[in-house]
């Protein structure tokens, strides 16, 4: 399955790199996320609960950052198993300055789904997983707007 | 021959006990100590099995076993085959690799059971389930049946060279030499996608081991509960006499019930015996999806040789056959596939060669219909792709082609699903067509309504497809015929029964012969304690094959009874009649004896019963065909379609059908209409989403569509008898003959109903969405002639 889509943040690119890559953001951002350790500066483990109609479960997971070139792009690999299936993901993302101290995210990537949250839950994966990253971006971007008037 | 019941509309006798909630069903099974199962299923549909750590699972309270195929040791082996390979065609190939209890080492479909977890309930025994823990390492997945074949294509069985399961070629006549005298040439790639068979009820399995008397009982969703007696006990090294296997009422079996063995048919009974306690497993629908067995999936390459008239000189087809993960059913669906390719037409030379793939996917085996609806699809679209080529209407150069009467038995020169040579026994297949187009009234649909229609902008095309059902083969059925003491008749057959009627079909051909009446005659079927003798409900085989048995044993009955009742009225037996449960004299009524009497007298406690006679008023007999006899029908449909929304409509629905004598019209268009239900499905509505990993995408009813009551159109039924010479009944099968034509009619209806925009239908199933894609590239075809 495809993922991919695009975010208008309303920080110049370096502070959105920083927060993009910074765990403890990060989790208070995400919807559901539960935990967050990093294991270390690319890698950190975690557990989120998804909720996708009918199902819903923890998923313990991976993220592992790779290809970085600050503070324009990386690559994020995402795995993650539970009760209802599991989870893979790898997704590219940039960051493009833009007119007015903005920045442009693109993101694109696959994910594949197994177990449960595939046999019952794919017809609505694909919007849960798009009002959770459009509600975690937009969080986002709260946290950088008020560090910018701070 | 006048007969006074067989043919006739009775109620079921079955029908109070079903509809007043009083039928056991396995899952009504309750027993003292009765623990639950609940398997693991693998998430990825190819994986290789790296640990599977059950300690937390088994420490979790409530729970009483936790089996892994480590932990069944010596038990854990492959089922058995269920049919092997054909020993007459030369240069067959087929390697047998079987479903295993639980997966080892590797996973080859999603859902494949890993582990079972036995506990007090259900719901301990799932939530213990949670807590096994897999490690898998992913591998890459077969599912295209054409990369499957590649060579450098990931194996399903890794000790194999390739995804080749299976190849065999037919051929009659001479293909090569009909297409060269050929005018026309017309040839298409088919394609043909997977389905659930989705029966009302899941699967389930109860199994009681009794330590005390060394019997195991078990209660189990088969179709076939004799072979699953067999191999049970062969199996767990038990006589054939301690295990007892009884299939209660079934919520429809469909096929998939004869899977022998499932992993759970191996597991619970083998698990009940090491706990000695009962173990009861109910399939979820879930499960269903990932456990149960499907079918259809096919791609075909065909080609048909036609003179310029109209007569089809040759046929060939050569196609990849979907078997999944492993082929315990063999060829059988492919067989039934290749020897339903020619239909009902008179067609002299034919080639098709099958290769059986292996893929990821669920196991293949027969669901209703069993290969016949593309073998049926694939020369009905060729019919139509020809009439179109050749300019001439469909139906008359189906006509053109039809088998005529006096050609019966019409041989085809190849082997059907039994082995046997594909004959064709009898019929009168012009006469069923014409019979459905003037129902439906083809001739004025064409001329004045469709015209009229389309003015008002509505899209309404019509069907009409002839097809065969080959039914009723061997290898044989048994029945045993009691009349007891109280005059009422007891019969047992060794098949199963999952809503076919049996209760009531057989218990009229038994009334017929001893005349009492059908409420009278008690029939047991699906308990191998009452009869130890038979294959199972199949191929459209339980009132041919078990009819046929049951028929004669009532006639034996009726034997001994003219026999004893002459000696006791003291008239001969050509001037005795059975009447009302009783035999009198013809001339004298009031001379007779009551069937109940002569029982008693039949089995007397003092005195000697003569030498060379048998006690009782009793008989068993068995029926064995040597071959299967053929039905023919023809369906026509009436379809609208909104050309804004895709949304069908069905106007009319006709089905002509010869299936022989009819023994029960009731029961008979009961079985036609579920059978178009299916059908109409397979063309329109179910289709089994896969995603590129092998996952299942749509494993529940809220995205699976199954035909409801508010689709299904009001279906008109005509009867023709040709009874068949095979059997004194002349009966012929009909279980999944509803199914069979139902595509193929679909398609011929759609591209009728849009005539002007050159739509061709050459895959099923369809979906508003796909008729509205391949209206669109009918259209842009024809911007780019």
């Amino acid at each position: 399955m495809k993922i991919e889509g695009e975010y208008v943040f309303d920080a110049p690119r370096e502070e959105v790199w920083k927060v993009v890559r910074d765990p403890e953001v990060l989790t208070t951002c995400v919807p559901s996320v539960q935990s967050v350790s990093k294991v270390n500066e690319n890698e950190f483990t975690g557990e989120i609960v998804l909720r996708i109609g009918p199902l819903s479960g923890a998923f313990g997971g991976r993220v592992t950052v790779g290809n970085e070139v600050p503070p324009e792009s990386c690559t994020l690999t995402v795995e993650g198993t539970g009760k209802i299936g599991f989870l893979k993901g790898v997704g590219n993302v940039v960051l493009v300055e833009q007119d007015g101290g903005k920045t442009l995210m693109k993101y694109s990537g696959e994910a594949q789904i197994g177990g449960k949250v595939a046999s019952v839950g794919q017809r609505l994966f694909d919007s849960v997983s798009k009002g959770m990253i459009k509600q975690g971006l937009d969080k986002l971007n709260d946290i950088l707007v008020k560090r910018m008037a701070a | 021959m006048d007969r006074k019941l067989i043919g006739k509309r009775v109620v079921r006798n079955e029908d109070p006990r079903l509809l007043t909630g009083h039928a056991q069903f396995v899952d009504d099974v309750h027993l003292p100590g009765m623990l639950h199962a609940a398997f693991l299923r693998s998430e990825y549909a190819h994986a290789r099995l790296l640990k599977v750590d059950v300690s937390k699972a088994r420490q979790h309270p409530g729970v009483v076993a936790v089996f892994t195929a480590e932990d069944m040791g010596k038990d854990w082996f492959p089922g058995p085959p269920l049919v092997s390979p054909p020993p007459t065609v030369k240069d067959v190939v087929f390697h047998s690799r079987r479903q295993v209890p639980l997966a080892k080492d590797k996973i080859r479909h999603a859902g494949e059971a890993i582990a079972v977890v036995i506990a007090e309930s259900r719901y301990i025994a799932e939530d213990a389930v949670e807590e096994i823990e897999v490690e898998y390492e992913p591998l890459p997945v077969v599912l295209d049946l054409e990369q499957a074949l590649q060579p450098d294509s990931p194996l399903v069985h890794d000790d194999l060279e390739s995804n080749l399961a299976a190849r065999l070629s037919q051929k009659k006549g001479d293909y090569e030499a009909a297409r060269r005298q050929a005018d026309v040439i017309v040839k298409r790639r088919i394609v043909i996608e997977r389905g659930a068979a989705a029966a009302m009820e899941n699967r389930g399995i109860v199994a009681h081991w009794d330590a005390q008397s060394e019997h195991l009982t078990i209660w189990d969703t088969t179709q076939a509960p004799i072979p699953i007696r067999n191999g049970t006990a062969a199996r767990l090294g038990l006589s054939e006499h301690q295990v007892r296997v009884i299939a209660p009422f079934i919520g429809g079996g469909f096929g998939p019930k004869i899977m022998m063995f499932y992993p759970e048919e191996m597991v619970i009974p083998w698990a009940a015996k090491q706990l000695n306690r009962p173990v009861k497993w109910i399939e979820d629908r879930r499960e269903n999806f990932y456990a149960t067995t499907q079918e259809r999936g096919q791609i075909h390459d065909v080609e048909m040789a036609l003179s310029r008239d109209g007569r089809v000189l040759g046929l060939k087809d050569d196609f990849l056959h979907d078997t999944g993960a492993y082929d315990p059913y063999g060829l059988t669906i492919p067989l039934n596939t290749q020897s339903h390719n020619m239909g009902g037409y008179d067609i002299r030379n034919y080639s098709s060669e099958f290769k059986v793939v292996f893929t990821n996917r669920i196991i293949a085996t027969p669901v209703r219909g069993a290969g016949r609806p593309h073998g049926i699809f694939v020369i009905e679209r060729m019919m139509d792709a020809a009439a179109r080529e050749l300019g001439m209407d469909p139906i008359e150069l189906r006509k053109r082609n039809l088998i005529p009467p006096d050609a019966f038995p019409y041989e085809h020169q190849i082997i059907d699903q039994a082995f046997a040579p594909l004959i064709l026994d009898s019929g009168n297949y012009k006469a069923v067509v014409d019979k459905a187009l003037e129902i439906i009234g083809y001739e004025k649909f064409i001329k004045e309504e469709q015209p009229r229609l389309r003015r008002e902008g509505k899209y309404v095309g019509i069907g009409v497809v002839p097809f065969i059902e080959t039914t009723g083969v061997g290898p044989y059925e048994g029945a045993r015929v009691t009349v007891e003491a109280s005059g009422k008749v007891n019969v047992t057959t060794g098949i199963g029964t999952q809503g076919q009627g049996h209760f009531t079909s057989f218990a009229q051909i038994v009334a017929e012969q001893l005349g009492v009446k059908v409420s009278d005659v008690r029939i047991v079927t699906g308990d191998t304690s009452e009869f130890h003798w038979g294959t199972g409900t199949f191929a459209s085989r339980g009132a041919v094959v078990a009819g046929s048995a049951v028929h004669a044993a009532a006639k034996s009955v009726r034997q001994k009874v003219l026999k004893l009742a002459s000696k006791v009225l003291e008239a001969p037996e050509e001037e005795l009649e059975l009447e009302d449960g009783a035999v009198r004299v013809a001339d004298i009524p009031q001379k007779s004896i009551s069937l109940g009497e002569l029982a008693v007298l039949a089995n007397p406690l003092r005195g000697a019963v003569e030498p060379g006679t048998e006690p009782g008023l009793e008989s068993t007999s068995y029926y064995g065909p040597q071959y299967g006899a053929t039905a023919f029908g023809t369906h026509a449909m009436i379809l609208e379609v909104d050309p804004q929304t895709m949304m069908i409509k069905i106007r009319r629905y006709v089905v002509a059908e010869d299936c022989g004598t009819v023994l029960n019209p009731l029961i008979l268009e009961g079985q036609i209409h579920g059978g178009v239900s299916m059908g109409l499905g397979n063309a329109y509505y179910e289709k089994l989403h896969v995603d590129e990993n092998g996952q299942l995408l749509n494993a529940s009813f809220a995205d699976y569509l199954l035909v409801s009551s508010t689709e299904m159109p009001r279906i008109e039924v005509a009867h023709l008898e040709t009874p068949s010479p095979l059997n004194e009944l002349g009966a012929k099968g009909v279980g999944e003959a509803g199914a069979i034509p139902v595509p193929a009619l679909f398609a011929q209806a759609l591209e009728n109903a849009f005539y002007d925009r050159k739509l061709e239908v050459l895959e099923m199933p369809l979906s508003p969405n796909r008729l509205f894609e391949l209206l669109r590239e009918a259209q842009e075809n024809e911007k780019s002639v």
